[in-house]
């Protein structure tokens, strides 16, 4: 390059101090190449440093650590999906006559103790209900259980849900377990003696409350309680009592008998209405008592609904009651948001259904009972009852023992004569083939 | 001559692999899985929460649900699970925190304050055990008040884990509210006195009975115009172990003449009957309710916002009551399972929170008031 210069014009070979000469000179460092070096080491103190205050500070991970990880963890990202608020708007779930057809969601609740023995046919009742199963959601408190309740309720459940045809599934299935420490005995004698009436039905009205509390939610339009213990109903009952479009609505309950005690008999006694008699001895009685129907001890003079049935009644009679028996009750979810319950203390002097349809009353809704709708209460005997039966098969037994005792003489005696009227037979029908 | 010499010989290969194992470093030292204590902290109630979530919609309103859904193995939507809940082992004790007992906080809501938000974030009891549940009116200020209210809480439940809460309900109101202005002159005339308080009875009670749900050990009734309590009003407030308990409902204001901020009594619906009372419930109709603060109806009832001994405060003194106010009020949620509720009806000639309070008492619970413990209503 230099030579290419100097030559043509016979200069010197170096006409120009070297100093001046530029391109001999590494160009100067742009001040960034320069302090290169430096820069890096800043970065790497900072990033340090950046690291040493994320260990110290965990407070600033929360921030930070998302945006550098690209997604890559996501500790905090996993609550993305639980849905945490809802909204609901309860106008939307008042409860109409044709609740199936606007796909009202029902709740089904069913108190047990030691119940294990009626199970199978409950659930039998609950395969079998036309309502869509999958809008009604079952609720269950099983309280104070010696036997298997429990365990026999959850595999039966279990087996519903699991079933592969999508129409037996129900919707929503709580099982609520809680003891109420009721010393009452369950038998058939204990429950229905006068004396343990009061507590036993504060208790029972306890226990309701607690189911109903614990599983209404604000999706329900409809409310249907139905006892473990029901041994024929309707399959169509929850759109048979919904069709009235009544705030409360129960239907009549009776139950079976053995032939030598009539056949039939009215179970639920307390679905009535009220009566001046039962009024004037309410006001007489204090504060906490509760008068409990179908005993001689308060003589109300109410007209009962199931005395009122008529085989051959219209089923879709309606009755307006005051008190109500709880074997199955159909209710608006209304009516139980507005705070009607089954009162665990004397209210109007009377406790648990009775006292529910009361407090209905008194906030004005409507509850009514079908006098000739029945359903049959499985019939348990008492020990009375028991008693009768077993002397009564005794009875039988030897009244059996002796016709046996008869038909053995007579066949004794039949044989002999069998034996010559067998030989004479034969000889009858060889002479009639013969003949 | 772009690459610096230390780097010349390294080829971009193990570069890549030295950055991620950087970065798989750095993501190792700083996964929540380190023993850091608040990282922990914040990792358990995520982790809790996870755990409480309920795996179907339909659920209990108390606790979240999975967004996903099962399937079955033939791709239709799986069955509902069958829940167990054993109401046996739940507890409503005095050490509620220690219990990790859950707090159910209901509001009836007729205004939206942001003050009362606020307020609600600023309480200390841990936020994954505290579900809220608000009803609103259908009407044009219930409206403005639930999209208010939804904007809040959309920033709440987006925003830091530890702050958000477990679950929220709004519901809206399935009944009529009587008309009426809700100015504060009107809103206090005797006469409209009985219907508003029968229909916020109803409206109190859809609340309860559709929210309580099996896992909530108390409940809390704070009114959404309730802007100031102590930060531990939950611990507080169950650290007394009452079945039903109302601290003392003032209200700051501005006082012109000594041209200073004072307080002075709101809820005057705390208090402990007297015979005048009783007497004058005797004579009165069977529908007909006896109301507290109205120079009509002489009840000479002690009233709790009186009781207050300002000059020297022991907010830990308790008393016994027969009627309590709702601005705020603590009640173990076995006494609303027994089935004590806000009567929409004359009951013993009370209704709304003063009946509820009777109606405890005739369930055998007792009610208790905290005279110089405060909360402060919102200063219209």
């Amino acid at each position: 390059m230099n030579r290419h210069y100097a030559s043509p014009k016979g200069h010197s070979a170096f006409p120009f101090p070297i100093a001046s000469n530029r391109s001999f000179q590494p160009r100067p460092q742009p001040a960034f190449r320069r302090r290169r070096q430096l820069f890096h080491r800043f970065l790497l103190l900072g990033g340090i440093s950046f690291l040493l205050f994320l260990l110290i500070f965990p407070s600033w991970r929360a921030a930070i650590l998302p945006a550098i990880s690209l997604g890559l963890v996501n500790h905090s990202e996993e609550l993305h999906h639980l849905q945490t608020v809802r909204y609901f708007d309860l106008s939307e779930v008042q409860g109409t006559e044709k609740g199936w057809e606007r796909g009202e969601r029902v709740l089904m609740l069913t108190p047990l103790r030691d119940a294990s023995s009626h199970l199978p046919m409950f659930f039998s009742h609950l395969r079998n209900l036309t309502y869509p199963h999958n809008l009604i959601d079952l609720a269950f408190l099983v309280s104070d259980s010696r036997d298997d309740t429990m365990e026999m309720l959850s595999r039966m459940l279990q087996e519903v849900q699991d079933d592969p045809d999508p129409k037996m599934n129900f919707g929503e299935i709580s099982v609520i377990q809680k003891d109420f420490g009721q010393k009452v005995q369950q038998d058939v004698e204990s429950r229905h003696g006068f004396e343990a009436q009061a507590s036993r039905r504060k208790l029972m009205a306890q226990a309701r409350n607690w189911l109903l509390s614990a599983t209404l939610r604000p999706t329900h339009s409809w409310v249907y309680w139905r006892d473990a213990d029901v041994e024929t109903a309707p399959t169509t009952i929850i759109e048979d009592l919904m069709r009235h479009n009544k705030d409360v609505t129960v239907p009549n309950v009776w139950r079976p008998l053995p032939d030598w005690l009539g056949g039939e008999q009215p179970y639920d006694l307390n679905s009535w209405q009220e009566s001046e008699t039962a009024l004037a001895l309410a006001d007489s009685l204090d504060e906490d008592a509760v008068i409990v129907e179908g005993y001689a001890e308060y003589a109300t003079w109410r007209p009962h609904l199931a005395y009122l049935r008529d085989p051959y009644g219209d089923p879709d009679m309606e009755m307006e009651l005051d008190g109500i028996g709880g074997v199955s009750i159909l209710a608006k979810a209304r009516v139980f948001r507005s705070g009607v319950h089954f009162p665990a203390f004397s209210f109007e002097k009377h406790a648990e259904t009775e006292g529910f349809g009361k407090m209905a009353r008194r906030m004005n809704f409507s509850v009514v009972g079908l006098p000739h709708y029945t359903i049959w209460h499985l019939y348990e005997p008492s020990l009375d009852d028991l008693r009768h039966m077993e002397e009564m098969d005794r009875e039988r037994e030897a009244r059996e023992e002796e016709e046996r005792q008869r038909q053995y003489q007579e066949q004794e005696k039949g044989h002999d004569d069998a034996k010559s009227g067998r030989s004479s037979g034969s000889d009858a029908g060889s002479s009639e083939k013969s003949g | 001559m772009a690459v610096a010499r230390s780097m010349r010989r390294t080829s971009p290969i193990s570069l890549v692999l030295a950055a991620v194992l950087a970065f798989g470093f750095i993501i190792f030292v700083l996964s929540p899985s380190s023993s850091s204590v608040s990282a922990s902290a914040s990792a358990t109630s995520s982790q809790q929460r996870q755990d409480d979530a309920a795996e179907h919609p339909l659920s209990p309103p108390t606790k979240p649900f999975l967004k996903d859904q099962r399937l079955r193995s033939d791709g239709l939507r799986a069955a509902p699970p069958v829940v167990h809940y054993n109401l046996n082992n739940l507890t409503s004790s005095n050490n509620a925190l220690a219990n990790r007992e859950r707090i159910l906080i209901l509001t009836p809501l007729a205004r939206f304050y942001p003050e009362y938000w606020e307020n609600l974030m600023q309480l200390s009891y841990p936020h994954e055990l505290i579900s809220l549940g608000f009803i609103a009116p259908k009407t044009k200020d219930g409206n403005a008040a639930v999209s208010a209210l939804e904007r809040a809480i959309q920033a709440t439940q987006t925003g830091p884990v530890d702050n958000r809460f477990a679950s929220i309900s709004i519901l809206r109101q399935d009944f009529e509210p009587p008309l009426h202005s809700q100015d504060e002159k009107v809103r206090h005339q005797l006469s409209s006195q009985k219907e508003r308080r029968e229909s916020m009875s109803r409206a109190r009670n859809s609340l309860l009975f559709t929210t309580i749900g099996p896992s909530t050990s108390w409940v809390l009734w704070l009114d959404g115009d309730i802007v100031e309590t102590p930060a531990s009003l939950i611990q507080d407030l169950t650290s007394h172990d009452q079945p039903v308990i109302v601290p003392n409902c003032y209200q700051r204001y501005y006082d012109t003449k000594a041209k200073k901020w004072d307080v002075r009594p709101y809820d005057y619906n705390s208090w402990i009957d007297s015979d005048q009372a009783q007497n004058l419930g005797a004579q009165i109709g069977p529908d007909e309710i006896l109301l507290e603060g109205y120079a009509e109806l002489p009840t000479y009832r002690t009233l709790m916002a009186y009781l207050a001994n300002l000059n020297s405060l022991d907010p830990r003194r308790m008393i016994e009551l027969d009627g309590v106010g709702g601005t705020a009020l603590m009640v173990k949620a076995d006494v609303h399972r027994d089935g004590a509720m806000f009567p929409a009806f004359p009951f013993y000639h009370l209704v709304e929170t003063e009946g509820f309070a009777k109606m405890a008492k005739r369930l055998g619970y007792t009610v208790a008031g905290l005279p110089d413990y405060f909360v402060y209503h919102y200063n219209e």
